[in-house]
């Protein structure tokens, strides 16, 4: 035990509850605002998990970029001038029905997964600096920049082209028609 | 279940159990959602649950040589903004052809004349 659970629990009640809002808050922009929380929350969490460089990566692509853009669409929503879309009854129940057999399928597999590994108390492994693969810890943001300029390269210039593709894309659809 | 409380952080199962969380509710806003933004942060949950997951599993499972999971989660986060941006473009175009983005009134392919 250290005393990180106490920073630890908090984070993970904040993110739980901040989805849960983005699901169920009446309000859009309460569902904007809750999103960004559970965000912030998760990139908490790769803090925890020694990932330094996607929770700065998290916060500044999702909680700068597209929490920014989905506020931009929050603007085309009546949600947010009072009058809200309630769903159907039928879809409350079908909807909370599904949500909770997704939940406790897969929280149950992975306790399953735990207890069968028997390593439920996994320590986060820490290797010794002769194991490292070059001058750099592993996991480093140097580590990530050595994967994805060699054996990620390939994907990594996929993407690329893909985020040109998005962006010419996204301005052809939203181009007013005749122009 | 003591025990896991009181490893916290230095435990797999938590993460997975937070993933799965996030990923219900993800499946919750999707399913009851009407406004097209609405759902989408329905999907941008259920991406980040999954890149939760990825990290996670590469943190305590694969060798730290790997790196698997960041990389992959890596993927995930820019995967999730080029979504976000056509489907923000979508929005826009079928609040300009609709003038409102409820989706059980989009059900044609263009405004009835």
């Amino acid at each position: 035990m250290s005393l990180s659970i106490f920073a630890f629990w908090p984070l993970v009640a904040l993110v739980v509850a901040g989805a849960l809002c983005t699901a169920l808050a009446r309000n859009l922009i309460y569902a904007a605002m809750s999103l960004g929380v559970t965000l912030s929350g998760v990139a908490g969490l790769y803090f925890f998990l020694q990932a330094e460089f996607l929770a700065v990566a998290q916060l500044g692509v999702y909680v700068g970029g597209i929490l920014v853009l989905i506020l931009f669409g929050v603007m085309f929503s009546r949600d947010i001038l009072g009058k809200t879309l309630r769903p159907a009854r039928g879809t409350w129940f079908l909807g909370g029905l599904s949500a909770a057999l997704t939940f406790f399928v897969s929280a149950r597999v992975a306790l399953a997964v735990a207890a069968r590994r028997g390593d439920n108390a996994l320590e986060l492994r820490r290797s010794a600096p002769e194991s490292w693969p070059g001058n750099f810890a592993p996991d480093s943001p140097a580590h990530l920049g050595d994967l994805l300029s060699g054996p990620y390269l390939v994907p990594f210039l996929v993407v690329a082209m893909l985020l040109t593709v998005i962006l010419v894309g996204a301005l052809v659809l939203v181009r007013k028609e005749g122009e | 279940m003591i025990d896991l409380l009181l490893s916290g952080p230095e435990a797999l199962t938590p993460y997975l159990v937070v993933s799965a969380a996030l990923f219900a509710c993800g499946v919750l806003a999707c399913a009851t959602r009407r406004n097209a933004v609405g759902y989408l942060m329905g999907i941008e949950l259920m991406l980040n649950a999954a890149a939760l997951d990825f990290v996670a599993y590469g943190r305590f499972r694969t060798p730290l040589e790997a790196g698997q999971g960041q990389v992959f989660a890596l993927f995930v986060v820019v995967l999730a903004a080029a979504e976000a941006a056509v489907a923000l473009a979508l929005v826009y175009s079928v609040y300009r052809t609709f003038h409102d983005i409820d989706l059980e009134k989009t059900t044609t392919l263009g405004a009835r004349r």
